[in-house]
């Protein structure tokens, strides 16, 4: 396994009250080389706390993860450029991840430096061949950003992202925010990328068209836990977890059409608050097979058939 | 249907900015009859939005209607007098929008808010209270007395826009507007939205104008749809045929870019090339011709017009095609 992420806990105390966020409940998941693992799960659950984790931008409050069998380091500085060049985050919105007034090669060159991967005056060359790899002219690096489209910008965002040669890429909600007419590109260049350089991926997305267009094996998160972990097609054909078949059942599709009934299978309720968890399942006070007992005992992931997991002991294989 | 009179009748609709003039919308022309449910589907710059804004005369500062009309029952709202417009607005004609937070009066208790509502068409009554509290409870807001003197930051964002819905259906409306109501929402809460809507639509026998970009959320929620590109509607009909015999390349395109659980083998995604023109650039030429697969020369020097009937229409000169 190349990515071991084991029992992460995340808790943030919001200092002005006390009150203790509980993000992430105990995630175990592993990943083996060139694979992807697609996230998905609603707001609050978690999911780009993970990202932010695995990717050594936040410390957890408990838990390891390891890439390639060295394990991300606590915060002391020295330690993080090396995992930083294997380890490398794409943000969702690339308005906010460019500065707006630096060049766009300035940009990619940047972190060419700081990785010291090339000597200097290689940058340049180096440059037009990251812009030439994510599809884009190399004359765009004397643009700024706002003078690219979302589609352009998100590709310099990766193009970044690749300079400091990375094995692992974790990409949050990577076409979130991009026109739907420009999202099909986008995700088709990722998927080049990640046979051309062999890279693994850790796709987050609250999407599960995107994700289940993507991912090899997928995790479902719910209050900081997942709740349902399988490969793709067990996920998307055979969803076993009640709040995974409500999700799937949620998902705007439109190969059915005219159907209004489809609106009518929704899931009751909200997501609770994560500062004040229910009991037991933190699921169960949505669920349509909950029974008494879920309010006490706290599930965790069983496996239903090979390597299908699911936390729900109501659910029977 | 299309002998009887539409309820909202939008003709050769133009709209620009003032100073400097640029097109922004050109040439829209479409009806939604009573009880119908219309959905508009373009991407940002569209003009999807401006469209559903000059209907109430909402415009921002700075743009305007240059062209064409927009008829409510027989009335044109285009040089109805602002008085007139007033008193349509949230009672005949109501809107929902994207953002509750903005839309909502952070500083005013909800009830107070919903009481307005009332009192700016009519006299409020001792019975006044009573509706709202009804009206909240319509849109299934858990313990309406709370809710009523509770403010907007109080609520999730789905309570929110359920809040919202429910100013919005007060005055029983027999047009809704709806701007991306769902959008900011999580996908089981955009259901219960969805859902919320299409059991009101169909027991107030209301129109609607729903407007998004996510095609998939109109495929079970409206009956007829229009596609929007850089300021013009490219193609409009049934959703049946729209969904399954899309005749303009850009509504094809579109459609075949979003992954589908329909596709087993998840086959690579076709893209369309390039981005979308400004309205204002396009000049004589299809706006749609240069992402175009189909491009012949006279899509660049000639402008196609909308040709068809309710069932089915659109702006091409080379389209699709039978299946």
């Amino acid at each position: 396994m190349s990515l071991v992420i084991s029992n992460i806990e995340k808790q943030y105390k919001i200092l002005a009250t006390g009150t203790v966020i509980n993000a992430l409940n105990g995630i175990s998941v592993t990943l083996r080389k060139g694979q992807t693992l697609g996230i998905v799960g609603e707001s609050g659950c978690g999911k780009s706390t993970l990202a932010r984790v695995v990717s050594g931008l936040e410390k957890p409050t408990i838990g390891t993860v390891t890439w390639a069998n060295e394990k991300i380091k606590d915060k002391a500085k020295n330690h993080w450029r090396p995992h930083h060049s294997k380890v490398q985050l794409v943000f969702q919105d690339p308005y906010s991840s460019l500065n707006p007034r630096q060049q766009l090669g300035e940009s990619i060159a940047e972190a060419l430096r700081v990785h010291k991967l090339v000597t200097k005056d290689k940058i340049e060359t180096r440059v037009d061949e990251l812009l030439s790899i994510v599809g884009l002219t190399p004359d765009l690096k004397h643009r700024y950003p706002p003078q690219l489209s979302g589609g352009q910008r998100q590709r310099v965002s990766i193009a970044r992202a690749l300079a400091s040669e990375p094995e692992l890429l974790i990409l949050d909600e990577p076409v979130s925010a991009l026109d739907v007419s420009v999202r099909a590109e986008v995700m088709n260049l990722l998927i080049d990328l990640r046979s051309k350089f062999g890279l693994t991926y850790i796709f987050i997305s609250h999407d599960l068209g995107m994700i289940r267009y993507i991912s090899d094996v997928i995790a479902v998160m719910y209050l900081g836990k997942i709740v349902e972990y399988g490969n793709w097609e067990q996920i998307i054909e055979r969803p076993m977890h009640p709040y995974t078949q409500a999700l799937i059942a949620a998902m705007p599709d439109h190969s059915i059409i005219g159907n209004p009934e489809t609106l009518a299978k929704t899931l009751q309720g909200e997501v609770p608050d994560p500062a004040n968890l229910p009991t037991g399942c933190a699921f169960h006070v949505r669920c349509s097979i909950a029974v008494g007992a879920c309010s006490e005992r706290v599930p965790v992931l069983l496996e239903m058939s090979p390597e299908h997991l699911v936390a729900c002991p109501e659910v029977k294989s | 249907m299309s002998q009887l009179k539409p309820l909202l009748l939008v003709e050769n609709l133009g709209i620009s900015t003032v100073q400097d003039p640029r097109t922004l919308i050109n040439d829209v022309t479409f009806e939604i009859h009573a009880g119908e449910a219309v959905g508009v589907v373009g991407e940002s710059g569209s003009g999807k939005t401006l469209t559903s804004l000059s209907i109430l005369g909402l415009l921002p500062r700075g743009v305007a209607v240059t062209a064409g009309s927009v008829n409510y029952n027989g009335m044109n709202l285009t040089t109805a007098s602002p008085q007139q417009i007033r008193e349509l607005r949230g009672s005949a004609i109501s809107m929902v929008y994207q953002d509750p937070m903005t839309a909502l009066n952070p500083v005013m208790k909800i009830g107070k808010q919903l009481l307005e509502v009332i009192e700016s068409h009519e006299k409020l009554d001792a019975n006044s209270d009573q509706r709202v509290r009804d009206a909240l409870k319509e849109v299934g807001i858990p313990d309406v007395a709370r809710a009523m003197q509770s403010y907007p930051h109080e609520f999730s964002g789905g309570m929110r826009q359920r809040v919202m819905i429910a100013m919005a259906l007060l005055l029983s409306p027999k047009l809704l507007i709806a701007d991306e109501p769902t959008t900011a929402l999580d996908v089981t809460i955009q259901q219960q939205i969805l859902s919320l809507v299409a059991e009101q639509r169909q027991k107030r026998n209301m129109s609607m104008l729903w407007i998004t970009h996510d095609l998939g959320v109109v495929a079970n929620l409206v009956d007829r749809l229009i596609v929007m590109y850089a300021g013009r509607i490219v193609e409009s009909g049934t959703v049946k045929e729209i969904f399954t015999n899309p005749q303009h390349p850009y509504t094809a395109g579109l459609l075949s870019s979003l992954p589908t659980t329909a596709d087993k083998s998840r086959k690579r995604l076709t893209s369309i090339a390039g981005v979308p023109q400004k309205p204002w650039l396009v000049g004589q030429s299809c706006a749609f011709a240069p992402r175009c697969f189909k491009v012949q020369p006279e899509c660049r020097t000639q402008i196609p017009h909308l040709v068809g009937n309710l069932e089915k229409s659109v702006a091409c000169f080379h389209p699709m095609g039978a299946l």
